[in-house]
Formats: C-alpha cells, structure tokens, sequence
C-alpha cells in the first residue's frame, strides 16, 4: 500500500520494555487480589480452625500477601523505567506539553478517533497516548501513597508509618483512603481496557509494529514520524540516528 | 477547691499505707500506657505535684460521654473525681446548680487562671451566631473562649469536641465544628470516640496531671498510647479475617460462630482506638465482642460514611444503589462496549479507504 521503504527506528530501551511488562504483570495481580480483599467473594477455608486455615491456598492471608508483594515489584519497577529515562532518549517520561508538536498532535489524535480524519501524521508516540502515559503514572503514585499508607499503619511507630501514616489525615481518615485506592484501581482497569484496544486497533489500521514494539523496541515508519525529535536531532541533513537504522523495501 | 493536694499528700490525710500508694502508681504506670521503667518517675511526680483543678464544660452533645465516664472502672469515677484530680465544675456530675455554680466557675477562672485543665465534651455550632448551644443564658462559643482563655491544657472528650460529632453530618445545618477549630494558641489533646473509653479519659488527665504536659499526640492530635492500634490490628476475630471466614448475614452460622465482621460493614480496618486491647467496662466486652462492626466512632466524619453494615458505601447515583464495585464494573463494562464499537467504525472506515484507494490506483471499474 504505502509507497518506498519502510524504514525501522529504534525507540524503547529493554529496561522500559521490562518495566513494561513488570507493570502490566503486577497490576493485572494487584486488581484480581484487590477486588478479593475488598470484597471477600469466594468462601474461605471451612472445618478447618483459623488458626490453621490461615496458611491454605488462597486465604485472605495469602491472598493479601500476593497483594503486597506484586506492590512491592510494581514500585521497585519504577526503577527501571528512571533508568531507561536516564539512558535512553526515547524513553521519555513526560509529555512536552510546551510544544506547539504537542497540542497540533492533541488535536490531530483527537480528530482522528472521532472518524473525523482518516489519517494522522506518523508519530513515534503521539501526543494522547504520552498524555494517557502520565494520566497512569500519576493513578499508580495515587495507588502507592495510599496503599502504603494503609499497609505501614500495622505498625504505627515504625519508619514507613511516619513517612505515610500522615496521609490517612490527608484524605481526611483512613477511610476515604480506601475509597480512593479501590476508584483508582478501577481507573487504572478501564485504561488497560483502552490501552489493549487502542493498541490493537494502531498495529490493524496503521501497520507501524505499535503492539511488537513493546517487545522489540522499535517501530517502522514509511514516512518520518513527526515527532522524531524524541530520538533524534531533527535536521534534513543529517538522516542516520542510530546504528539500529535499517531499511526494508516496499512490499508489492 | 481546698483538694490542692499531692497524690501522696492525699494518700496520708486518709491514712493509706506507703506500700499501697506504691501500688497505686504501679497501677497509673500502666494505666498511663508507659513502661515499668518509668515507675520511678510516676512514683516522684504523684508525691511531689498538686493535683489539677478540672473544669469541664458541656457544649453541643448528648452527654453519652458523661455517661461512659461515670462507668469508668480501674481506677474508680468515684475515685477519680474525689481523690485523683480535684474536678471544680462539672454541670451533669455537680450537686449544686444555677447561678451559685456559675459563680464558683467565674471564681475558679480567675484562681487558677493558667493552671486548670479544661475538659470540653461536645461541639460548637457557629450557625445564626451560636444560639443552637446556649449555657447560664450565653452561647457556648462564649463560654468556651472565656474558659479557654485561662486553661493550662484543653482535652477535647469525645468525638463532638474532637472533630465536631454526629450534628456535623452533612448538611451540619448548625455549622458544628470541635473544639480546636475555633480555640488555638493551647495544647489541645483530642479524645474522640463516641463515647470514648472512659479510662483513657481518666489516663490522659492523669498524665498532664503528673507531667504536667500532654502525652506524645499522633498526626490527628490523639495520645498515641491509646489511638496509635487499629481495631482491625488488635482484634481477636483477626484469624477469621486472615483465613477468610467471614459473616455473611447478621443470622447465619459464622456469625454465630463468631467469624469475622469485615463483610458486614465493620469499620476496624480504618478505626483507631484502644476498643481491641482494653475492651470496656473493665474488660467486660466491646462492639465487635459482642457481635456488632466497629463503626470506628473514634475517627472523623464517621457519620457519612454510611451505610454502617456495608463494606463500600453507596455512590448517589439516582434510582439506584450504587457502591464503587458496582460502578467501577459498569464504567468497564461500558469502555468494552465502547472500544469494540469504535473497533468497528474502524474497520469499516479502514475498508472503504482501502476501495477508495484501489478505485483511484487502477481507476473506476465501468
């Protein structure tokens, strides 16, 4: 269909696509844990004194314990994803909402998943998605704060209690804490739906290798993205970026 | 008002043995929630420190606390009004009333000035300048400000005085706020529970009465001997809540059995309190001992957050009843529809650029 080659460009480091994938792991256990604890749907272990029943399979125990634990991984991940940012270029964090590439990407996204365009300009990421990004980062800082906040008040003297017991009085009571940790959570649900959707529907109608990216790394673009400032100095001149630069021929 | 006495000093007017005064401060040690090592400490401070005029007001409220107070059992309310702190002015608690007891109130003000502690027990409603709380003819606002003016330490006793109480509820039509929202400038300790357990009132007193300072306050201003422990963390149904047992039904088998509360709408994991390890009428049982969720009436706004027996509460949403759970699979539910059909736009639009694309490539087929 598209004319000329198509040329690859490298763009995630391996640590962002680790991070990636710890994320979307430890989140995917953290929601199904979480709906557990919150509402305790199955029935527990029966004829069996607590005392014991606490250490079967899938007791509110373990299952909290899962919980914490993919909590912990989430939070550690993070540090990967810093690192990438630290080593790569394309790994960028935030959105450059003082662009005017941006706003023009904003809109032309925009446009284009009301059917109102049929095209967009090529981008390596565009300006909804890093926006989306940001939107999750900020739910998930959500969810650590007041999840530890809960979780650290089992002792409340200790250092963790200190650090995050404060923000139970925050949040106005622990409660509200709850609250906000179980809304973010379904939050953080309807975006992986919209994720998976949108990324899906990127690789069927545009072709770029939007879903094998997380996992290569790279992406292929017939034209120049138009936000190829993100892994490159822009300049007409200068068009090799990377000793990952290869071209593929047009296919017939 | 001659009560100006030392423990000790007390102790010997009454002909008690040195050997039970020793053990009275061992008592207070532990009462006090400090470790044996500070014995010696209590020892020297009940021998030598005066005990403290109390004066204790009554604002917005429903004087449950008064009530839970009176029950208060080691040590003795009896013994904690007669020979623990001297309590100058009490308006439910007093003999006398009427315009002598106001008196002996102005007097004891202008006496003690910065030495008494003050003990104020319920709200203060701001609405139409204070008119819905009004004491010997002023509105307490008033006379709160007057007591307070001269108070060495403020106790805000129960959950009116410490974060404005049941008459807050939204819409709080009086505009009833605690205690610390209209005093400051003073330690101010708050006391919350409705009513709060009476012997942390009487250990909280008795600390400032022997240190002369208020115990180590957590983030919300609460002694942190007495409100650092959740409920949920000192509850003696925890196992049932590890193993997941749990009551489904206030009249089925596990609640029986005793299982634990967390489905039925128990508040213990977000309530603060010494409910779990102290119990109530000198260990006799609490809330959940007797079957009941905690509805952690220790903590602020507890009041809104109803229903009292569901876990989540409702969301307003009209018609309905609605709890996070609900509405979050709904909002799901609704995003899948949504991208499966924005799935299907796409691909339709996909295929008809594609003709469009082949029709002007080769040309329209005549």
């Amino acid at each position: 269909m598209s004319e000329g080659p198509v040329k690859e460009y490298y763009i995630y480091s391996p640590w962002l696509r680790i991070f990636h994938w710890v994320m979307a792991a430890s989140v995917g256990v953290l929601f199904a844990t979480g709906l557990y604890i919150g509402n305790p749907f199955f029935i527990g272990t029966q004829g069996v004194e607590p005392t014991f029943a606490v250490n079967k399979l899938m007791s509110m125990e373990t299952i909290r314990y899962i919980h914490f634990a993919a909590a912990y991984i989430l939070v550690a991940g993070f540090i990967l994803r810093v690192y990438g940012f630290a080593v790569n270029r394309g790994d960028r964090l935030l959105p450059k909402f003082w662009t005017a590439l941006y706003w023009q990407g904003v809109v032309e996204m925009l446009k284009h998943y009301l059917f109102l365009s049929a095209d967009h300009r090529p981008y390596l990421r565009n300006s909804l998605a890093r926006s989306a990004y940001l939107g999750v980062y900020v739910l998930l800082f959500l969810e650590a704060v007041t999840g530890f906040a809960m979780y650290f008040m089992v002792d409340p003297n200790g250092f963790g209690a200190k650090l995050f017991g404060p923000v139970n009085g925050l949040f106005g009571g622990e409660y509200t804490v709850h609250l906000v940790h179980h809304y973010v959570a379904w939050l953080l649900a309807i975006f992986v739906i919209v994720h998976v959707y949108l990324v899906i529907r990127a690789d069927f109608m545009e072709r770029e290798g939007e879903a094998s990216s997380m996992f290569s790394g790279v992406k292929f673009f017939a034209h120049k993205p138009a936000d190829i400032g993100d892994i490159a100095d822009d300049s007409d001149k200068q068009t090799d970026y990377g000793t990952r630069h290869r071209q593929y021929p047009a296919q017939g | 008002m001659e009560n100006r006495d030392s423990m000790w000093a007390l102790f010997q007017k009454r002909g008690v043995s040195r050997r039970s005064f020793l053990k009275t401060c061992a008592v207070v040690t532990g009462m006090l929630g400090l470790s044996p090592a500070m014995l010696p400490k209590v020892v020297a401070a009940a021998e030598k420190k005066t005990l403290p005029p109390v004066i204790w007001l009554h604002g917005h409220e429903c004087t449950g606390c008064d009530e839970a107070f009176i029950r208060s059992q080691s040590p003795l309310a009896s013994d904690v009004v007669l020979n623990m702190i001297s309590l100058e002015y009490s308006d439910t608690l007093s003999a006398s009333a009427g315009e002598a007891f106001e008196h002996h109130l102005k007097d004891l003000m202008k006496k003690y000035a910065g030495q008494y502690i003050l003990a104020v027990e319920g709200g203060v409603p701001l609405a139409d300048n204070g008119i819905h709380c009004m004491t010997g003819g002023r509105t307490f606002l008033a006379a709160l400000k007057e007591a307070a003016a001269g108070a060495a330490a403020i106790i805000e006793y129960g959950s009116c005085a410490a974060w404005g109480g049941i008459q807050a509820a939204r819409p709080n039509p009086t505009k009833s706020v605690s205690v610390s929202d209209v005093i400051s400038g003073k330690p101010i300790v708050k006391v919350p529970g409705c009513p709060p357990i009476p012997e942390v009132m009487t250990a909280v007193v008795m600390h400032f009465a022997l240190f002369g300072q208020l115990p180590p306050l957590d983030a919300q201003g609460r002694p942190k001997q007495f409100y650092g422990n959740r409920i949920h963390d000192t509850c003696y149904r925890r196992p049932f809540f590890d193993s997941g047992m749990f009551v489904e039904k206030f009249d089925d088998a596990g609640a029986k059995a005793g299982w634990c509360l967390y489905k039925v709408g128990c508040r213990g994991p977000v309530a603060y309190n010494s409910c779990g390890n102290m119990r109530w009428w000198n260990g006799l049982s609490y809330p959940i001992q007797s079957g009941a969720p905690c509805f952690a009436c220790g903590s602020n706004n507890f009041w809104d957050n109803g229903p009292f027996f569901e876990r989540l509460p409702d969301i307003p949403v009209p018609g309905t009843i609605a709890d996070a759970d609900k509405v979050g699979m709904v909002a799901a539910g609704a995003a899948l529809v949504g991208v499966v059909a924005h799935g299907a736009l796409s691909a339709m639009q996909k295929s008809k650029q594609a003709k469009q694309q082949d029709t002007d490539v080769r040309g329209p087929e005549a």
